[in-house]
């Protein structure tokens, strides 16, 4: 007994001796800084891939201030993270805000309005279907990053063996999806993805669905729109009938499984799906290929599934420095350049000016399509008009519960967003905000 | 999988009236019931694991696309856990390192405040003893996720937001374990003995660490556990503490890996997330495997008396 408690309360002892040494050296990086006399630092709060890698690039090329990147668990945690940080006043200068999530924490206070400085940069360079989510209640909150257009992935080998077409209308998708089960009884041409209120909405968005407005000082809240509703009758009908796979979302596993046996060889999803999918399933390199996704009439339209903005928190310390740096990685060509500098992110830059930097994304995996042409013109085709609500979580988490049953036949799909409807506007009330009915 | 399967028809199978062996069969079904109930936690505990096991031996192309429980085509241990201590100019070690500093260095100094003060208010008399312990208890009944925001707030105060004191102060109060130190000090320590101390002239120090201290070893082992897992586990707290991702412990760096990697379309980091998470669960499982014996020890002393 004794030697073997020696050697525990030894071991303890010395964990517990060698712990202000280490708790010093972790304060380093960010007191030294503070206490020596050289340019400021700005912090950088980021989620998405290559924020260390853009970091490093602002830093080698300016020497007026420099940048810290905090690295953060993205989802809904962040969003909590960045209110309590505002509540104590230790906010970052920087910090990345999703377009679906930044009305909600624009409602909430959270950040600087940067209507003077950043608005006619976003007036300039953007164009209005992605203006209008940054400028709400006529001022500017944020610059964008990124967009994120749906498109339509397909296996080209299996469509030319088959002399298949991706579809113009969702009347030829429909057909396109009889015709993909018939070639291969257990072959899908699509999914259903019943985990992921986001599609739901960028399929109500392209249909001409409008969730959120505005009506004098009120908000108003029409998630379940005729468009809307048209669009759930759609996708509702294709699921019952079996026509389209049903999974959690495009980065589940089981939906990757699917992909690497053929058994899902088409779907619906924005770009930054290439690069997941090249990575995931490397062993279908050169077979797939992108099209403009169906639309009502035929015509190009999409709508946007993700993207994110830069915006500067309420309480930052260096707004002016703050605003200098979200320009550099938003409008930037060297700034975009180094968020593509990996070639593996299929990222689209929201500034259209921007899309060269796009060169970088290698396009084996798609036989060397230019994909970015077809993400281009998607996203030119997303049509103006839609905005995100501040209770947008609440609206999401109502719908993706009852995904499901939809998938399983015991709930409609339009009903699922009456529910919503109602889910959304008692929540807009209990926060005491004005709805116009 | 197939265990389940074949117990469950047995149980079936036996649960009508029946009379040949009247006097075994309660036993046999009992039994079988027993084992079931066991089989299927044995189930619950030890899939997650495998797959866990399995998948850090894949790669990227296998994860999706073979069996969860079996191997994949090749064996990528190696790669992978190289990869693991590469990425990022090797956080994970730095991770492995701050999670460690707090869980033990933070469970060391919570167990032995915890075993003084249940000794204290076990032995010795002062006043408002009990309110006092009442007021700890208060504290037991509040979950420690609760609390995370408002110590934020404090923290934020005192200015140790986003620095290792921020996580590892908090660590060190553990109510639960006053009340079991309490419990376990009147169990262990005979209050004859303290008394003895007494008439040899000890003050209550030395009586505590000459004698208190040796008597509750297994209060000691076991607090320190549960405050060792506690921290190790703890996720709400540094979440909303940190932001320096080199003062993170493991499971906020594994997390923020886990959520960063289907992001924009990066699921190489998926694989760190699954191979990071196997490793963590090591140094657990050494720590349960050393420290058992004493725990196990202790329960059973006694038992006679």
């Amino acid at each position: 007994m004794k030697p073997g408690r020696l050697r525990i309360s030894a071991l303890l002892a010395s964990a517990v001796v060698s712990l202000p040494a280490l708790a010093a050296c972790g304060g380093t990086d960010s007191g030294a800084a503070g206490a020596k006399p050289g340019p400021d630092v700005i912090t950088f709060r980021s989620f998405v891939k290559a924020s260390d890698v853009v970091t490093a690039a602002f830093n080698k090329t300016h020497k007026d201030f420099q940048v810290k990147w905090e690295n953060v668990p993205s989802g809904g945690d962040y969003y909590t993270k960045l209110a309590s940080s505002v509540k104590a006043g230790n906010v970052p200068d920087v910090a990345i805000v999703e377009y679906n999530q930044l009305p909600d924490v624009v409602s909430q206070g959270e950040l600087e309005d940067l209507t003077e400085t950043a608005g006619p940069v976003v007036a300039k360079d953007f164009p209005p279907q992605v203006q209008q989510l940054v400028n709400l209640g006529g001022k500017t909150w944020g610059i964008p990053r990124d967009v994120a257009p749906l498109v339509f992935f397909y296996r080209k080998d299996f469509f030319d063996k088959h002399k298949l077409e991706p579809a113009k209308t969702w009347d030829d998708y429909t057909n396109l999806l009889e015709e993909v089960k018939k070639a291969d009884p257990k072959a899908r041409g699509g999914i259903f993805a019943t985990a992921d209120p986001g599609v739901v909405a960028a399929l109500s968005w392209q249909g001409g669905g409008r969730w959120y407005g505005t009506e004098g000082q009120s908000w108003k809240v029409t998630i379940d729109d005729e468009p809307s509703k048209k669009v759930a009758a759609y996708w509702n009908d294709l699921v019952l009938k079996s026509l389209v796979g049903t999974y959690n979302s495009t980065s589940d596993d089981a939906f990757f499984q699917a992909v690497q046996k053929g058994e899902v060889v088409s779907y619906l999803c924005a770009n930054w799906c290439a690069g997941g999918l090249q990575s995931t399933v490397p062993d279908q390199k050169g077979k797939w290929a992108i099209a403009p996704m169906p639309s009502l009439d035929g015509r190009p339209a999409s709508a946007m599934l993700g993207g994110s903005a830069f915006t500067v928190p309420k309480g930052a310390k260096h707004p002016e420095q703050a605003l200098e740096f979200i320009k550099w990685i938003t409008t930037d060509p060297e700034g975009m350049k180094a968020w593509l500098s990996s070639g593996t992110s299929s990222m689209m830059p929201a500034a259209p000016a921007l899309l060269p930097a796009t060169g970088a994304f290698k396009t084996d995996f798609f036989a060397g399509q230019d994909i970015f042409s077809v993400v281009s013109k998607a996203y030119e085709s997303v049509p103006a008009g839609w905005t995100w609500g501040p209770s947008a979580g609440v609206t999401g988490t109502t719908i993706s519960d009852s995904l499901g049953k939809v998938a399983s036949g015991e709930a409609k799909l339009a009903d699922v967003l009456t529910s919503a409807q109602q889910a959304t506007v008692a929540d807009f009330k209990s926060r005491g905000l004005s709805v116009a009915q | 999988m197939t265990l389940t399967a074949t117990s469950a028809p047995a149980v079936r199978a036996s649960t009508p009236h029946r009379k040949p062996g009247a006097r075994l069969m309660p036993r046999l079904l009992s039994r079988t019931a027993v084992n079931g109930v066991l089989a299927l936690a044995m189930l619950y505990t030890v899939m997650p694991l495998l797959w866990l096991l399995m998948a850090a031996t894949k790669n990227m192309r296998d994860l999706f696309g073979t069996n969860g429980f079996t191997f994949g085509r090749t064996f990528d241990l190696g790669p992978n856990l190289a990869h693991l201590f590469a990425a990022d100019d090797g956080i994970y070690l730095r991770w492995l390192g701050n999670t460690a500093l707090y869980a033990v260095g933070g469970a060391f100094i919570a167990t032995t405040l915890c075993v003084a003060a249940g000794y204290a208010f076990d032995k010795l008399s002062f006043p408002l003893k009990e309110k006092i312990f009442g007021l700890i208890l208060l504290g037991v009944l509040v979950p420690a996720s609760a609390m995370a925001l408002p110590i934020y707030l404090l923290a934020s105060k005192a200015g140790i937001v986003n620095t290792f004191w921020g996580v590892f102060l908090p660590s060190l109060v553990f109510p639960f374990g006053v009340y079991l130190a309490r419990v376990f000090s009147a169990a262990y320590v005979p209050a004859e003995v303290i008394e003895a101390t007494r008439v040899d002239g000890a003050g209550d120090l030395r009586t505590f660490v000459s004698i208190g201290l040796p008597m509750l070893r297994t209060a000691f082992v076991t607090i320190f556990l549960f405050q060792f897992t506690g921290i190790w586990n703890s996720f709400f707290l540094p979440l909303v503490m940190l932001t320096d991702q080199h003062l993170y412990p493991l499971n906020l760096g594994l997390y923020t890996w886990q959520t960063t990697s289907l992001n924009q379309g990066h699921p190489e980091d998926y694989l760190l997330a699954i191979t990071g998470s196997l490793v963590a669960v090591v140094p657990l499982v050494i720590a349960f495997v050393v420290l058992q014996r004493y725990w196990k020890a202790g329960m059973t002393t006694g038992a006679v008396k």
